[in-house]
């Protein structure tokens, strides 16, 4: 409550003192003092600051060493299945045979720097903080000398006010001998709390420097050890692992380069890390691939069919309604638009000689489905002359030899299709390009 | 999702339940569950690893930076009683050795952690999305193959009055198998391969690693080590001795007697 009506007095002459209309002392001195502890406050505070930071990274270094080590020496541990990993790769013999003592002394140093983290803690930061506690306290009394500064101002504003007064009424005058009191008062609270101020300040700043000394040779001699724990125990473990350790960081790069095998390139090179486009293409490839050589696909250039050249059979391609792979679009029905239906004779991969083995194990589809209907607007048969001999290749193929008649019963719109026909009472599937028009 | 993805997604999750409930079989590949397994472990390892090797420059970097800030602070500290002690110069000298600590780890260290550690990390675990998509897509085309052999099995079993539907299912058996067998087999061929290639793509970044292990904590003391010759000669052991300590607390103990420090 005294708070409170002390900073209700206050605030009239604070705001005036602001706009310039009362008038405001300041001691030089102090405010020099003033301002160096300021600094030293905030310079306690990132004190503070920086050595949790550092703390911290040390804790995360050591701790994500072991980490590394832990994880990469899986990575050189045999998997399951794997027997041998030195005799199927004798370049990394002396990776594959240190990883785990790598990881020993990883986890050593993990632990051993634990107890100088904990002397960081309990001998910096614990009086760091004990500083900043002392600072609070100091930094209390400057604000209330702060206060006895404006009271003192105050009082003495009005005392001055009262003096200049040219006619005093009789009120004024018995004001007059309080505000002198209160003016005396004020002075002296002030006097005395900013003397013991400029006489302690100096003192506090030079105990800091006291402080920090041996502060900063213990925090010295920490992080010099830490470093020191880490030397020893790496280089403890180059030595006795025969690591060249003594190589500049400059030749680090170039040393791994010339370490690098080609597996890097043999991973690019995996079908697996390449994005999927779309998996009938994959296996249009794949088929392409392995069915390579003989086979030539149906090429539209029907020209060079045209031509008694003779072509090996034209290549099964079935273009299968799942998926939408058929680029070509399927030939229309050569009848009359009562049928949508897709080419008849669409195989999966079949048995063909020209396959390459990935897909001989690949069931063979059945039979054809039985030709559509002849239509009965088309009572006339067809035939068409076979121009070389046709050897079966699969169940369902329609045999002939040069010059058979063969009697079409399904024929699409190209000749680089598989044509249905019957001859001597089989019916079969042939190449379109292997007969001629009667 | 396009119309057609909409409709495989739907059929593939009817196919998903009729496994559960026992009406479609499901075609258990230990082969690919073997590799699988192996596969998503090595996934797994390579992931830790990149995050704790980001970790341990990171630390090395925040490590010095830290050193770097505290010695400006400690240098405020002297500032503030101007003091050109001998203390104060060690202050300085301490500066110095940490700054020039700081500079030299971002500047020799970084190059090199950079290619030879996070590189190739960053390299393979960028293969992992990729593989794992061909994996998913396996899988979906094995739950399609599950699906049109189930289909297919039903006709044999019991034969339809239309004949064009033993044909087509087979057509549809036939082709779901084979997409499957593409994706399958690659899989199946070339995980074990790119695991096993884990040696040779990772074995250089071991002795670059220690290398650059061996070199941070010799830089650092190094620089620190020749600060020492700015101190006095019987600080060292009073470290040793814990001497240091009871000044500090000494000092602490003359603050709180201070009248302005509310002692009075």
């Amino acid at each position: 409550m005294k708070g409170i009506s002390k900073a209700f007095a206050r605030t009239p002459h604070m705001i005036g003192s602001k706009v310039g209309m009362s008038k405001k002392s300041s001691d030089p001195e102090f405010d020099d003092y003033s301002r160096r502890f300021a600094a030293l406050e905030t310079a306690a505070e990132k004190l503070l600051k920086d050595t949790k930071a550092f703390d911290e990274a040390v804790t995360n270094l050591f701790n994500s060493g072991s980490g590394f080590s832990q994880h990469f020496g899986s990575l050189f541990h045999p998997l399951v299945g794997e027997t041998d990993l030195i005799r199927k790769h004798p370049e990394a013999e002396h990776t594959v045979k240190h990883v785990d003592q790598y990881e020993g002394i990883m986890d050593e140093l993990k632990a051993a720097v634990v107890p100088e983290l904990e002397l960081i803690e309990s001998r910096i930061l614990g009086p760091v903080k004990e500083l900043q506690g002392v600072m609070k306290a100091i930094r209390k009394s400057i604000t209330k000398r702060d206060h006895k500064l404006l009271d003192y101002d105050r009082h003495n504003n009005s005392l001055t006010k009262l003096r200049d007064k040219k006619e005093k009424s009789l009120n004024d005058e018995k004001n007059l001998f309080k505000v002198e009191q209160e003016f005396e008062i004020a002075s002296n609270e002030y006097d005395y709390i900013n003397t013991a101020m400029k006489n302690e300040l100096p003192r506090f700043m030079q105990m800091a420097t006291r402080f920090i000394d041996p502060l900063f040779h213990s925090f010295f001699y920490m992080q010099l050890n830490i470093f020191y724990l880490l030397l020893e125990k790496m280089n403890a473990f180059a030595e006795n692992a025969k690591y060249d350790v003594s190589v500049p960081t400059s030749q680090v790069i170039p040393d791994y380069e010339n370490k690098r095998t080609d597996a890097w390139a043999q991973i690019e090179a995996f079908n697996i890390t390449k994005r999927i486009i779309s998996t009938s293409k994959l296996v249009q490839a794949n088929r392409a691939a392995s069915g390579g050589g003989v086979g030539v696909g149906r090429s539209p250039t029907t020209s060079s069919v045209a031509t008694s050249s003779h072509l090996g059979p034209p290549m099964r391609t079935p273009s299968s309604t799942s998926t939408s792979s058929f680029t070509k679009p399927a030939p229309p029905p050569p009848h009359a638009s009562s049928v949508a239906s897709p080419p008849p004779y669409s195989p999966p991969a079949a048995t063909s000689p020209s396959y390459g083995g990935g897909f001989t194990a690949a069931k063979r589809a059945p039979p054809p489905p039985p030709p559509l209907k002849p239509k009965p607007s088309e009572p006339e048969k067809q035939y068409v002359v076979a121009l070389y001999d046709f050897e079966a290749q699969a169940d369902g193929d329609l045999a002939f030899r040069t010059g058979d008649r063969i009697e079409v019963v399904e024929r699409t719109g190209s000749a680089e299709d598989w044509w249905t026909g019957r001859l001597n009472g089989v019916q079969g599937v042939f190449p379109g390009n292997y007969v001629q028009d009667t | 999702m396009s119309w057609a993805g909409f409709k495989k997604t739907i059929n593939r999750a009817n196919t998903t339940l009729l496994q559960k409930t026992g009406q479609i079989e499901r075609t258990i590949d230990r082969e690919f569950a073997d590799e699988e397994v192996k596969y998503k472990n090595y996934e797994k390892e390579c992931q830790a690893l990149q995050k704790d090797s980001k970790g341990y420059m990171d630390a090395m970097r925040a490590m010095t930076a830290a050193q770097a800030r505290l010695a400006d602070t400690i240098d405020i500290f002297y500032g503030a009683a101007d003091k050109t002690s001998e203390s104060a110069m060690a202050a300085h000298a301490y500066k110095r050795a940490v700054e020039d600590l700081d500079t030299g780890v971002s500047r020799e260290m970084e190059l090199p952690y950079r290619t030879t550690i996070m590189e190739p990390l960053g390299k393979m675990n960028a293969y992992f999305p990729i593989i794992n998509e061909h994996i998913t897509k396996r899988n979906k085309k094995l739950l399609d193959y599950d699906a049109a052999r189930s289909k297919l099995n039903k006709i044999i079993n019991k034969p339809s009055e239309d004949p064009t539907k033993l044909p087509k299912a087979q057509q549809e058996n036939d082709d779901a198998k084979e997409v499957f067998d593409y994706l399958n087999d690659q899989l199946i061929a070339e995980l074990p391969q790119l695991l096993d290639l884990r040696v040779p793509f990772f074995d250089p970044s071991f002795e670059a690693m220690i290398r650059m292990q061996c070199k941070f904590a010799e830089e650092g003391y190094d620089k620190l080590s020749g600060v020492q010759r700015y101190f006095a000669d019987n600080v060292r052991d009073d470290y040793a001795a814990g001497q240091l300590d009871a000044q500090v607390e000494g000092v602490l103990q003359e603050m709180r007697e201070l009248s302005i420090c509310g002692a009075s």
